[in-house]
């Protein structure tokens, strides 16, 4: 008798008992594939992965818990209802009873996600720790042309593109944003909400194509049902934190001029700060804007003085970073030129404190404003020149909020090729390779924070610690490194001294074992050294210690092995294109 | 079409007239009489139409018929006539008085209605006026005398010079012939498309209600108009109240636009009312994309921009290999284009965060270097050998097994040339050569220092030499014990397995086995040697005693093909390796011990610790075991440190040492250290690999052996050569 027979009507042990396959699942559920695939995405629920997998490998293995917990929701019996009802239509539009289909599809029950939200995420945080893909796929809908055929409505494109702006307008009020970056994807935000980093992506202001093959719509259009669901609940709620009313209602010009974000952000002002009227006229607020708040006065005075306290509560909850953040672009004004893309701008630079308008209706100010600092262009050739401003690239914007210092503008100039853009996600140390622009950035941010604060006490432990050195930027790098060996140096011979003392003291006679071991130690420093010697001595003894290890340790080591080198690789290769263009260059001069 | 409806519907109409004037009596006989006048107005039309139906069908028949066969015998042309004048008869018969005046209203397509036919006979078979001059009576009464006939011939020429007979027809009853008009003939034409006969005739023409009912002096019916066509329908006014009275109560809703209700609401109130655990399983947040690196940005640094070579590599490679993203690089901000996997991207990762199984899985963040364990330093755990010393060369073939002597100055070694050589250790000088003439298998140097004879294993000899060293008394002794007398047989079967012979060229015995002897040990008084013959099945393993010239076999059963066996160092135990599995036999009690699992697929030689508790076993897949035979029946250790067989392990007799070779021309040197403490486990450590051999036909080091007292390590090699490492 195989060892796997069971017998009839003996309960299933183990894994078998634990899980069962999706067929089966379907089965046990009584749904086709495609209603249990909503069902999957509403619910949450995803395959695992048993210990051992009874059935082949080649299935896919749904824990029972989950599929009862699938099986006990009434979001089953809603969904065939609704089916049930489609079908009702299908037949009455089949019967060209056109009056009844009409009936039916206005009285269509609707499916509701909120109890699902809840259930999902139980508390607030980990709604904002699951907010990255909701995020990315809410703004990509946004950018995405409505289709009959693919079953895009407008209406949702629509509501996504009013979830994605009103997450924007409350990142950008609450200066929680931390990182940009604009790649070839699209563009990176991050923002910190709550102690999480939530990063999303928003594609690039072009046409999308909408691809037909291998992409299944509606698998997307049932993320996006249930993820505008969510977002909508998380924007009501952060509205809430921040005592303003939500959906908000806005400026209907301003949203038909494609500035949903300005107009909600003048929403922002009206209905939450009434309290700043003293203040406003002292902080030479835009005209426009103490006219919109003086309007909305009345209706609000009643919570007046809540409110100031209020923002003097948020004012003190604000920690380092966002008020760093809040300053960046303090008492700057930034204009916009038509080709810049103005819903990224319109986000960003409010977020970091400064002020910003556009070329077109609707703009707070115009070009000709005298006040404006920088003017944001990305033309090869700037006609007319304002001698009061300066006239920058958008690149500049992003660098200056990755780097939180106001970077020079020489590079960004104009007509002028920018310097790299870097990914602020990336640790360079980490990652074996400093591009250039790297460093003189990281000069440029010591350069200003020693401006800032000069510290009394840094100065002397500055020459100590050459690894403190390299991160103020006084030094260069290879000093940095000499110093760091000297240090070393000094260090193992300190030791050296130390053991023997120790030894002597103990009653050992000074022996060959503290230099045995501080060869070791030597032998041990090459290894972990960048370059290490190709020495059979020391390649003969690494396999010798790999001998005793388990095979499964042996297995890990490999693969982290392997890992590692794959990364120095990678470096290796971005260190000899450099070489190879620095060569090009110079070739080029001569 | 639209006649015969009418005609049908008339019909209908006179049939209920009837019914009607069965049913009521003779009791208003003017209203009889306009019924009657009524009813035969409409017998009339009806006699009208089916008449004219009836002749047209006639007209058709005849025409038809006479066109086909024109010389058709008059008989039955007339006899179609006449049925249908008698049917016509018919109808006149039925027909009331008022029927002859209106004839005149009936339009008659018919022009033979107009002209009378000439005879006046009536319908009788001609026949009758077969012989007959005349064939019958015109209207006046005459006889009408029938015409000369025409003789066939004469009648076919007249026809073939007239271009009109092809439209004349004979009327046998007139006794004329007919010639059809242009009319007529077209007429005719019409007929057999199929279209009506006249080309003035509308088939379709509009119906033209002939009968006005307003003006007409009788009416159809009579009955007056029903009040109800006049009255609102009592009903629908209930049923319109009803409505009324359902609406005002509030029963019957309209569509109205629904109100919106607030559908976002502060789903997370307060997070304490949710604190209670969730029911359903642990919920595991599916892993962050990746965030971007340098090279994904729209203008990343030159060195992130794969050269043109590099781009054109990607192509050679597979689909899969290659790389997902290829960095570009755009000079400006406005340059950038829209991003053409974007939706595709999206897909992916929900495809991913729905289907992809999720594990929580702990990622140790450690450096590599720590998974290592943490050995003592090799300085301190020297003496080992380390460096080739000495090379001994002088075979001629592949060295396959040395040899070392108790004393430790000498070494025997034994070739596939067909020599032993014993070599002196130190200065590497070769003392002797014996020239045995066959490939050896195995050399074995007596373990006591006073008795220098080695055993050598030849085919299917063991040969027990004298080696000619020690001093006199030693020598004397040896040739005592090497000498054999006559062979006494004191056991036949004993005898054809194992016979022991005086050698004849060499001085020393020859013992005779059945098959070949691939491995020979001596126990360690050195008065006992056991050979194993892989090929002897159940009598494989043979224990000779050197003092009585006796020979046994094991008592033991043997399970799979035996590879080596060994003496126990120190007590009376021996072991038997097998191919997978090692037994420790107890040989004074005569019973099994312990069995081993070594878990290796074919065991090659195995060697006991000096202590006797620990064993360790080569195999033929590189991997090394380590046995504690205290601890348990399965491996302590197993070592995989050479890639091809190992061909032999080996002991040292004092230093903690063990080595292994192999046939990848290396020799590992281990540092095995066992405790006298039970609970402390042994220490085991690589040392060193020996290289320096090489290798030839596919074999390279085929043994190694421990000096006795000096941790040297000898190595013998499929290269001819002997090498000696010291430390």
């Amino acid at each position: 008798m195989p060892k796997h027979y069971r017998p009839a009507g003996k309960k299933k042990e183990g894994n078998a008992a634990k899980y069962i396959t999706r067929s089966q699942a379907l089965k046990q559920l009584q749904v086709n594939t495609k209603l249990f695939r909503k069902l999957c995405i509403y619910k949450g629920v995803f395959p695992r992965e048993p210990k051992k997998k009874f059935r082949g490998n080649h299935q896919t293995y749904y824990h029972l818990k989950d599929v009862s917990f699938i099986r006990h929701d009434p979001i089953l019996e809603d969904l065939r209802a609704k089916s049930a009802y489609r079908k009702k239509i299908i037949k009455a539009k089949a019967k060209r009873n056109k009056e009844l289909a009409d009936i039916l599809k206005n009285r269509q029950p609707e499916i509701k996600l909120d109890r699902l939200v809840q259930e999902r995420y139980p508390h607030f945080i980990d709604a904002l720790r699951d907010l990255d893909d909701p995020l990315t796929l809410v703004h990509l809908f946004a950018a995405l042309p409505a289709s009959d055929r693919l079953k895009i409505e407008v209406k949702r494109v629509h509501n996504c593109r009013k979830l994605s702006h009103e997450w924007q307008a409350y990142i950008s009020r609450t200066h929680k944003l931390r990182k940009v970056f604009i790649s070839v994807k699209g563009v990176y935000y991050q923002a910190e909400v709550e102690g999480q980093k939530i990063t999303w992506l928003t594609p690039h202001g072009m046409q999308q194509v909408l691809p037909d093959d291998d992409v299944v719509y509606d698998v997307l259009l049932s993320f996006l049902e249930f993820y505008e669901t969510l977002l909508a609940f998380v924007n009501f709620k952060l509205y809430h934190s921040i005592n303003v009313k939500y959906p908000p209602i806005l400026d209907p010009q301003l949203e038909a001029s494609a500035a949903e974000l300005y107009a909600l952000a003048r929403y922002f002002d009206a209905n939450s700060r009434p309290s700043e009227k003293v203040e406003a006229t002292q902080e030479e607020e835009s005209d426009l804007r103490l006219a919109q708040l003086q309007h909305q006065l009345p209706s609000n005075e009643p919570g007046a003085l809540m409110q100031l306290v209020k923002d003097a509560a948020d004012e003190n909850e604000e920690d380092e970073d966002t008020k760093e953040c809040k300053n960046l672009f303090k008492n700057m004004r930034f204009f916009l030129s038509r080709e810049v893309p103005r819903e990224s701008m319109l986000f960003v630079i409010p977020a970091f404190g400064g002020t910003v308008s556009w070329e077109g209706e609707g703009a707070p100010f115009s070009e000709t404003d005298q006040s404006i600092t920088h003017q944001i262009v990305d033309r090869p050739t700037q006609g007319h020149v304002y001698l009061s401003r300066e006239y920058v690239q958008p690149q500049w914007v992003y660098d200056c909020v990755n780097t939180r210092i106001i970077l020079p503008t020489d590079a960004y100039m104009v007509g002028s090729v920018p310097p790299p853009h870097l990914s602020p996600f990336v640790d360079n140390e980490e990652e074996g390779y400093v591009p250039d622009y790297a460093e003189t950035i990281k000069r440029l941010k010591s350069a200003a924070k020693n401006e800032i604060l000069p510290m009394p006490g840094m100065g002397k432990e500055d020459l100590d610690d050459p690894q403190n050195l390299l991160a103020e930027g006084y030094i260069s790098r290879a000093e940095a490194i000499e110093a760091a060996e000297r240090k070393q140096k000094m260090m193992t011979l300190e030791k050296q001294y130390h053991d023997e003392l120790k030894m002597e003291l103990d009653g050992f006679k000074y022996s060959s074992s503290v230099s045995d071991a501080t060869k070791q130690k030597s032998g041990e420093d090459m290894e972990t050294g960048e370059e290490p010697l190709p020495d059979v001595q020391q390649i003969s003894t690494e396999d010798m210690s790999k001998l005793l290890m388990s095979r499964k340790k042996r297995g890990l080591y490999e693969a982290m092995k392997k890992g590692q080198e794959r990364k120095k690789a990678h470096v290796d290769l971005l260190k000899q294109r450099k070489k190879k263009i620095e060569a090009a260059e110079k070739f080029k001069k001569n | 079409m639209r006649e015969r409806k009418k005609s049908s519907a008339v019909e209908v109409s006179s049939v209920k007239k009837k019914k009607e004037k069965k049913t009521k009596d003779n009791n208003e006989p003017r209203e009889q009489k306009e019924k009657e006048e009524s009813q035969s107005i409409m017998k009339q039309q009806k006699n009208t139409t089916s008449r004219w139906k009836k002749e047209k069908q006639r007209k058709t028949t005849e025409d038809y018929e006479s066109l086909r066969e024109s010389e058709l015998s008059g008989d039955e042309a007339h006899g179609t006539d006449r049925d249908v004048d008698n049917a016509d008869d018919h109808h006149e018969e039925d027909q009331t008085d008022g029927s002859e005046g209106h004839r005149g209203v009936e339009e008659s397509d018919s022009s033979e209605d107009e002209v009378a036919p000439r005879n006046t006979i009536g319908d009788v078979p001609l026949e009758w006026y077969k012989d007959e001059k005349h064939i019958g009576y015109d209207i006046s009464g005459k006889k009408i005398t029938k015409k000369e006939r025409q003789d066939k011939l004469a009648s076919f020429l007249a026809n073939v010079d007239d271009s009109k007979s092809w439209r004349k027809i004979y009327d046998e009853y007139n006794d004329e012939e007919v010639e059809l008009t242009k009319e007529e003939i077209r007429l005719v034409q019409r007929l057999l498309k199929g279209k009506a006969p006249h080309t003035d005739f509308d088939q379709y023409a509009d119906y033209v209600d002939w009968f006005k009912y307003d003006d007409a002096l009788h009416p159809l019916s009579n009955a007056p108009e029903p009040k109800r066509r006049f009255i609102p329908s009592k009903w629908e006014s209930k049923k319109v109240v009803q409505y009324v009275r359902a609406i005002r109560k509030g029963l019957i809703k309209f569509d109205e636009p629904k109100e919106e209700e607030p559908k976002f609401y502060l789903l997370w109130g307060d997070d304490s009312s949710a604190a209670e655990k969730a029911k359903h399983l642990a919920y595991i947040p599916a892993p962050k994309p990746k965030l971007p690196g340098h090279e994904e940005s729209y203008n990343p640094s030159l060195e992130y921009i794969p050269t043109q070579e590099e781009l054109n590599s990607y192509q050679l490679m597979y689909e899969e290999d290659r790389p997902k993203f290829i960095p570009r690089r755009f000079t400006s901000l406005r340059s950038v284009p829209a991003y053409e996997n974007a939706v595709k991207d999206s897909f992916e990762r929900c495809m991913d965060l729905y289907l992809c199984p999720r594990v929580r899985k702990k990622r140790v963040n450690i450096d590599p270097e720590t998974l290592k364990p943490k050995l003592p330093s090799r300085k301190d755990l020297k003496p080992y050998p380390v460096a080739c010393y000495l090379e001994y060369k002088g075979h001629k073939g592949a060295v396959v097994s040395i040899s070392t002597e108790a004393s430790g100055q000498w070494f025997a070694s034994g070739s596939t040339d067909g020599t032993v050589r014993i070599w002196e250790v130190e200065s590497g000088r070769c003392l002797r050569v014996l020239e045995i003439g066959e490939a050896i298998q195995y050399v074995a140097w007596n373990p006591l220092p006073e008795l220098p004879v080695l055993a050598v294993s030849v085919g299917q000899d063991v040969l027990i030499l004298n080696t000619g060293l020690g001093n006199e008394e030693e020598q004397r002794r040896v040739k005592d014990l090497l000498h054999v007398e006559t062979p006494t047989a004191p056991d036949d079967n004993m005898a054809s397995i194992v016979s022991w012979l005086q050698h004849d060229k060499l001085d020393g015995i020859r013992l005779r086995h059945f098959k070949m002897v691939s491995s020979v040990e001596w126990h360690r008084r050195g008065d006992y040697l056991s050979t194993v013959m892989p090929a002897g099945e159940s009598r494989a393993i043979f224990m000779h005693q050197l003092s009585k010239k006796l020979s046994h076999r094991i008592p033991f059963k043997l399970h799979g093909l035996p590879v080596s066996s060994v003496f126990h160092p120190t007590r009376s135990i021996f072991f038997v390796s097998t191919k997978k599995n090692i037994r420790v036999y107890d040989l004074l009690k005569q019973r099994l011990i312990k069995k081993l699992e070594t878990g290796l697929k074919e065991v090659s030689s195995i060697a006991i610790h000096p202590a006797g508790d620990n064993l360790i076993v080569g195999s033929r897949e590189g991997k090394l075991c380590w046995f504690d035979m205290d601890l348990s029946s399965k491996p302590y250790r197993v070592l995989k440190c050479h890639p091809k067989d190992i061909t032999n392990v080996a002991f040292h007799r004092s230093y903690p040492l063990f080595a292994s070779c192999s046939d990848d021309c290396t020799a590992y040197v281990f540092h095995g250290m066992v405790y006298s403490d039970l609970n402390q486990n042994p220490l085991i450590v690589p040392l060193e690999i020996l290289r320096g051999h090489t290798s030839s036909n596919g074999r390279g080091v085929m043994d190694c052996k421990f000096h006795p007292r000096q941790p040297w390590l000898f190595t013998a090699g499929a290269d001819s050569v002997i090498r000696l490492y010291c430390h």
